[in-house]
């Protein structure tokens, strides 16, 4: 059994907005070779493999029948989560910790440019009886969200438009974001609305991609040139009733945070966390889940942005890979690109990005709506 | 959404000794179809508000919270709550509300849809549903609402009996309270 649970092996398709020179397959090899090579394995010594996928994105059914050859899973112990990419991790982590597997592949991927109408996947999401009936588009759920966290926590919505301007121009600094711009608050301010308050510009693009790691037991990990450790670890589903929802809060977040900085045994999250990447699938989502983490007052972590403090050269640097809305969307897997960043951030591998002193990072997920289920994640060096 | 297409991004392959081709898309559906179950709960709400034109909901006395739409079990300590059914006026606030834009497929909608939660009083829960007979720009959080149904023969129980909900007539505060 291992105490400790490494990353040794980081492998990352370049997300982009179409790639159709390419098929899924072909994109999640390219990945996991590339992390069975920074891990310095080879997937014959890969004792188990987990997938984090869902149907619905795929375009096909029973998708764990897709999944084996690419990963170098053929004839080995498979399974497949369809759920947020933290808890792809958060089972390897297990298999490890329970001595089931001391080297495990964990994967998760979007071809986002493959589906027509993600619209009706979202719909498909909502309950059948008392909330698709309304037949509007299913962001509706985020405007309403974003509105009552604005309310509540006295949030500005130009603060909601200064994560945009920090994230889109973080991105430049990242030699794999497509989405790097220099956008102004009040460009984005002055955006199409999409779902009010919720803005267009306030809405991470779409992108294909795909993740691979390589999570290994501590005895493994400090066979590997680069471990970075899980320190701790967490996911949360709230209730799926929409009846039922906070809306102003990120519950799930809260808890994910509290249960990975418990593992972890972080006291005072603010003074031990050194950087996070977090969730910003909508601009709004990153404030919230700042505040949910405990990184930021409640209705703090709008003025820290425009204050400048959750920049690369800030107090907390927060999404210095440009996010999702410097990445672009991944769905699940957008998860596994925060933490990739995460662990390039600890190893001193992000170049023009890097933060000063990235030792203790965190990670903040979200499945998207209309779920309430998220993830968090401690990454540390040593 | 529109998907952002990028056609630089597009790259040609390379087939063996034959000349770069433009990569091809197969196209695929779900054709699909399900059948849904209101289940017990479902089905007396929905006979209720037909029949009635009124709510029911089902309460917890452990958690001290009262289910909208009802439940037959609560989601926290998990009691049967199959026999503890309410009536529940539908009036409320609104809780949270939105001003969409696009259509189901990502296209700009002629017309903005006002959608709104709104938060039935005595309850702990509500309903997504349209805000009728107010401009935009006049919603305010916390305004109460009051129900606008269909009319009682056009009634089928189910939620587009619901037309929507409009600003209430009498404006007595309520005091809201939850949880």
């Amino acid at each position: 059994m291992s105490e400790g649970v490494a990353i040794v092996g980081v492998g990352a398709a370049v997300p982009r907005p179409l790639s159709r020179d390419v098929s899924y397959r072909e994109m999640i090899f390219d990945a996991a070779t590339r992390a069975h090579t920074d891990a310095g394995v080879t997937h014959h010594e890969i004792d188990s493999v987990v997938s984090v996928c869902e149907d619905l994105h795929e375009g096909t059914s029973i998708t764990d029948e897709y999944v084996p050859d690419q990963l170098g899973a053929v004839l080995k112990p498979v399974q497949t989560i369809a759920g947020d990419g933290v808890q792809g991790v958060a089972t390897g982590f297990m298999l490890i910790r329970t001595g089931i597997a001391d080297l495990v592949v964990i994967e998760s991927h979007c071809k986002s440019s493959n589906i027509l109408r993600h619209g009706d996947v979202l719909e498909m999401a909502l309950d059948p009886v008392y909330d698709r009936p309304l037949r509007a588009n299913p962001h509706y759920i985020a405007g309403m969200e974003m509105r009552r966290y604005l309310h509540e926590s006295g949030t500005t919505e130009e603060a909601v438009a200064a994560v945009v301007s920090k994230n889109r121009a973080h991105a430049l600094d990242n030699p794999v974001a497509p989405f790097g711009a220099r956008i102004h608050t009040d460009d984005v301010l002055a955006s199409s609305p999409l779902c009010e308050p919720l803005r267009v510009l306030e809405m991470s693009p779409y992108a294909d991609g795909a993740v691979v790691f390589v999570l290994a037991s501590e005895e493994r990990a400090r066979r590997c040139p680069r471990p970075v450790w899980i320190r701790g670890i967490g996911w949360i589903s709230d209730s799926p009733w929409l009846a039922m929802r906070e809306w102003a809060d990120a519950v799930y977040a809260s808890l994910s945070a509290q249960m990975a900085y418990q593992m972890a045994g972080i006291a005072s999250p603010a003074e031990e966390i050194g950087f996070a990447e977090v969730d910003d699938t909508y601009a709004y989502k990153e404030l919230q889940h700042l505040e949910a983490a405990q990184l930021a007052p409640r209705g703090r972590a709008g003025v820290m942005t425009l204050a400048g403090e959750t920049r690369r050269d800030g107090r907390l640097p927060v999404n210095c890979s440009g996010g999702s809305l410097g990445m672009g969307y991944c769905f699940d897997a957008s998860a596994l690109y925060r933490i990739a960043e995460a662990a390039r951030q600890i190893r001193g591998e992000s170049g023009r990005a890097q933060v000063a002193h990235a030792t203790t990072g965190l990670v903040i997920s979200w499945r998207g709506v209309p779920t309430q289920s998220g993830g968090a994640v401690v990454l540390n060096a040593d | 959404m529109r998907r952002q297409r990028d056609n630089a991004t597009t790259r040609s392959i390379a087939v063996g000794g034959l000349a770069r081709v433009e990569p091809r898309v197969w196209r695929g559906a779900m054709p699909v179809q399900f059948l849904y179950t209101a289940g017990a709960a479902g089905e007396r709400f929905f006979q209720t508000l037909k029949r009635k034109g009124i709510f029911t909901a089902t309460h917890c006395e452990e958690c001290r919270l009262t289910y909208l739409p009802p439940r037959l079990y609560c989601e926290r300590c998990f009691a049967d709550l199959s026999d503890t059914w309410r009536d529940v006026t539908p009036v409320g606030r609104v809780y949270t509300f939105t001003i969409v834009h696009v259509d189901r497929e990502g296209g700009p909608l002629s017309s903005p849809e006002l959608v709104a939660f709104v938060r039935i009083d005595g309850t702990d829960g509500g309903l997504v549903t349209r805000l009728l007979e107010i401009a935009p720009e006049d919603v305010r959080i916390d305004m109460s609402v009051e129900i606008t149904l269909a009319p009682p023969r056009k009634r089928r129980g189910t939620l587009e009996d619901i037309l929507g909900f409009r600003p209430a007539r009498s404006v007595a505060k309520r005091p809201f309270t939850r949880r």
